[in-house]
């Protein structure tokens, strides 16, 4: 934790905008006895909170989704037919709303988890599309076009909630759901949800299952729509298929992007100036979809995170950044903690691998002797990444078998070796760009943290200890990497080299059994280079198999036990590199056929 | 879909035939759809939510005066070209720069929607709410002829004709230099500029052919469903469940889809009821994409690290 965010007095004085605004909002209805401000506020605050699960949703996770609007239906529905029909209470009627939409949310979810993310975009469309004729053709359930009527407000005994006290619940609502966001933001799920946004084959890298990230974020998604549902019906006291159009689903989507996506303040700000603003200036409520058009084209175009990031850079650029640091090279010995087990052995048997017509692999056998440093090398196109790929699953083979450590993984999913105990260290750096380099590294330790999701939404004490343990392990790695003090700057923000370091602690931070690294090498500069070796030297005798993809041969040749040749997808030789490297077929494939 | 009416009492031969006119007559418009989704999809990995309102602007010239008034062909040619601008239009403010930003941030989702809620909203200030009906060129009619106790019109067929010799012609195009080059610009936007295929122009082009299609989707919509300002966006959830489900860039593969589809709901229209029409498209979809993800010919393009 920073400086700021760490101690008692930082918590209060990051908190007090918040408070601020919630008092002022509670008291809004105090001071003007004007009945339509306290309705008006009461609905914003509705929109708030099923913004606030968007965010969820679409900031954090990346999921565009179309079908909010079909959801908060769902959830008025539920809650208008139970306490209309059949009399239930409105604290009886809200859970099972709830329950309903986040049933929902996930089947919503369910077709579209393995494609690309502009299916669900599709998904949710036609599902908002289909709810409203669904609404129409169950006459006898939701009341057809003229909808449900007579929905009592809520009651506790026999005092029956004013329309002071809806907005006092309202608030009171979106205080809880807030702090649950940000808690579940800055945890372990947060750190899976945003790399399943940037990086996903990298989310997959780390332990994190994208399919089940997602279903969880469509649940919370489903959750607060529901909530957000059950709290309309009682506040407008009735609900028609014509308060439920695509343009209330949309509202949602521009609400979290106009305020900020993946910002906390985001859909206040966004509901304050897209609902309110318009619903208070009668001339301007006419003229409503050509503003969301346009709102929504020039700000993914000019400023795509929104006034609260606008905002943010803002601030950034007024205050002073310190001094570049010394970068790699450092010579402060590497704290990363033992490896999790024993150093992990692999053995290919077979393996193939196409392309459509390329043949990038053709029957490999390999076999990985744990705790080695195992290079493999060859010419740009023979199959060095791919290889790559299929240990790490990240691929899956036409042919063969994959061992890891006696335990056949043919068809294990990327993330499952991940718990096992396997890192990887990408060619490009996938990072999560706009999180700091603490939670970088933090994203490393996903495998191996035990704390899931009610125990962190419940901020249990060992929760938050083993979070704070773990925050104190990745700053030492930082350290060690030659990124001290530097733990709150933005991944983005870091010049190319450094990116590749932060790659690099994040796999040791996983306390790895076998890393794999696919050329970490290139564009470093000869003193980063040396430094590089003895990286890789001390994290092979701490314990851990490393497998490197490399260009570089005097890196090779310094740190490597065995190398093993790859040319045009076929095993060339293998064994301890000046053998390797001296081969006169190596010698061919490199440099082309002596005269 | 009109015809299923009266022909509620059973199973019999006409009915059926019945579904099937209809289901190939709309289904083939639905591949359309598609295929000006892929058409937009290979040089920029996009697919573009606003192929409804377009194909809406061209049923709506087709219906409105001054075009509406020309000789058919003059006037869908008039139509093709107005659409095929404005979605270069769409190209320059809404794909463009978000694909300059990052080729593979979802931004474009919003971008394109966003454009289609202002085509939406033009239309409405443009033209009125009221559907209106558009006639067939000389000497095609709607008129219903019945052949072996199969009941059609001659723009029926017509249409048919259309859908498959678009995507024969797209075929012979794919086969082309440039249908090299689109699929370079498809697999590696970057990659491709090193080779001397700039995306940037191919992009463009795509966008004028794909504009072109929409139109020419509108132009053959008008007199089948009434041409009216809110039908964008029925076509395009129909559309994207044809791409879905015949696998995207398979020209061929979406356009049986659509017919598959287009039967589908016309079944659904007869033996449950015309309400629950897009209730039963959409629940016949996500069942084959959670059969076949890929869709049904399953042409998946692997990702690379």
């Amino acid at each position: 934790m920073s400086e700021v965010r760490g101690t008692r007095s930082g918590a209060v004085r990051r908190a007090a905008p918040w408070l601020a605004f919630v008092a002022a909002a509670a008291v809004l209805p105090l001071l003007s006895g004007d009945p339509t401000i306290t309705y008006l506020a009461t609905t914003a605050g509705i929109y708030v909170l099923v913004g606030t699960g968007l965010n969820l949703m679409f900031g954090y996770t990346g999921q565009v989704s179309l079908g909010q609007g079909a959801l908060v239906a769902v959830g008025a529905y539920t809650t208008g037919i139970l306490m209309a029909d059949h009399d239930w209470t409105f604290w009886a009627a809200a859970p099972v709303a709830v329950a309903v939409a986040v049933g929902a949310g996930t089947l919503m979810a369910l077709p579209a988890f393995r494609l690309s993310s502009w299916y669900i975009a599709l998904v949710t469309l036609g599902a908002a599309m289909a709810a409203r004729s669904l609404l129409v053709e169950f006459e006898g359930l939701t009341g057809g076009w003229s909808g449900l009527t007579g929905i009592p407000r809520p009651a506790l005994g026999p005092w029956e909630l004013g329309e002071r006290d809806i907005l006092w619940l309202v608030l009171a609502v979106n205080v809880m759901l807030l702090v649950m966001v940000r808690t579940i933001v800055d945890s372990r799920l947060g750190r899976g949800m945003m790399a399943v946004r940037d990086a996903p084959e990298m989310a997959q890298s780390v332990g994190v299952a994208p399919a089940r990230m997602k279903l969880f974020a469509f649940a919370c998604g489903g959750g607060t729509a529901g909530l957000g549902g059950a709290l309309l019906a009682v506040h407008h006291g009735l609900v028609t298929p014509d308060d439920f159009t695509l343009d209330f689903s949309i509202l949602f989507l521009l609400v979290v992007i106009i305020g900020g996506a993946a910002r906390l303040a985001g859909p206040i700000i966004g509901t304050l100036l897209f609902f309110a603003l318009p619903e208070l200036l009668t001339g301007l409520a006419e003229w409503r979809g050509l503003i969301y058009g346009a709102a929504l084209l020039v700000l993914m175009v000019y400023a795509p995170q929104g006034i609260a990031g606008a905002w943010e850079r803002l601030r950034a650029r007024r205050q002073d950044s310190g001094p570049p640091s010394e970068t790699f090279g450092t010579d402060i010995p590497v704290e990363a903690g033992p490896p999790r087990g024993k150093p992990l052995g692999v053995e290919l048997i077979g393996v193939r691998k196409s392309f459509g017509g390329v043949r990038a692999l053709q029957e490999i056998d390999l076999t990985i002797e744990p705790g080695t440093v195992h290079a493999i090398v060859g010419p740009n196109g023979s199959g060095k990444t791919t290889l790559l790929n299929v240990i790490s699953r990240l691929l899956r083979q036409d042919g063969g078998r994959v061992i890891l450590d006696a335990e056949d993984v043919s068809r294990a999913p990327a993330e499952r070796l991940a718990r096992r105990g396997v890192a990887r260290v990408f060619q490009t750096p996938r990072l999560l760009g706009a999180s700091s380099l603490r939670d970088n590294v933090l994203l490393g330790a996903y495998p191996r943290e035990r704390a899931g999701g009610p125990a962190t939404v419940l901020r249990l004490p060992w929760a938050r200890r083993e979070q704070a343990e773990l925050a104190q392990e990745a700053d030492r790695l930082l350290a060690g990497h030659g990124l001290a003090g530097r733990a709150e700057e933005q991944a983005a923000s870091l010049p190319h080299g450094e990116q590749r370091l932060l790659e690099v602690a994040r796999a040791s931070m996983a306390r790895p059994r076998l890393l794999l690294m696919d050329e970490p090498a290139a564009g470093l500069t000869p003193r980063e280079l040396e430094s590089l070796g003895r990286l890789i030297r001390a994290i092979r005798d701490s314990g851990t198999t490393v497998v490197l993809v490399e260009h570089h041969i005097e890196l090779v040749a310094s740190v490597a036990d065995v190398v093993t040749v790859l040319d045009r997808g076929r095993l060339v030789t293998s064994g301890p590199p000046q053998e390797a490297l001296g081969d006169a077929r190596v010698v061919e494939v490199y440099l082309g056929a002596p005269a | 879909m009109g015809s299923s009416g009266d022909a509620r009492m059973g199973c019999d031969r006409p009915m059926i035939a019945d579904i099937l006119v209809a289901g190939l007559v709309f289904g083939s418009l639905y591949g359309l759809v598609a295929v000006g989704f892929n058409v937009l999809h290979r040089p920029t990995n996009v697919v573009n939510f606003a192929q409804g309102e377009l194909i809406m602007i061209g049923a709506m010239l087709m219906a409105a005066t001054p075009i509406g008034g020309l000789p058919w062909g003059v006037a869908a040619a008039c139509v093709m070209a107005i659409v095929a601008v404005v979605a270069l239009v769409e190209e320059r403010v809404a794909v463009t720069p978000v694909l300059r930003r990052s080729s593979h941030a979802v931004g474009w989702v919003i971008t394109t929607l966003a454009f289609s809620l202002l085509l939406a909203e033009a239309a409405g200030r443009l033209w009125t709410d009221q559907p209106s009906t558009v006639v067939p060129p000389w000497p095609l009619s709607m008129r219903v002829q019945e052949v072996l106790g199969v009941r059609f019109s001659s723009y029926q067929v017509a249409v048919v004709i259309v859908a498959v010799a678009v995507v024969a012609l797209l075929g012979v195009l794919d086969r082309s230099r440039l249908g090299t080059a689109l699929r370079a610009v498809a697999a590696d936007r970057d990659g491709a500029r090193l080779r001397g295929v700039d995306p940037t122009a191919l992009t463009r082009r795509s966008f004028l052919l794909g504009g072109a299609l929409a139109g020419l989707t509108g132009v053959l919509a008008a007199p089948l469903l009434l041409a009216s300002v809110t039908m964008g966006l029925g076509l395009l959830i129909k559309g994207f469940a044809a791409l879905a489900v015949g696998g995207i860039g398979d020209n061929r593969g979406v356009l049986v889809a659509g017919w598959m589809l287009g039967v589908i709901e016309a079944a659904g229209a007869v033996f449950a009821s015309p309400g629950s029409q897009s209730v039963v498209l959409f629940a016949a979809m996500l069942l084959i994409l959670l059969i076949r993800p890929n869709g049904l010919r399953g042409l998946a393009v692997q990702r690379h690290v």
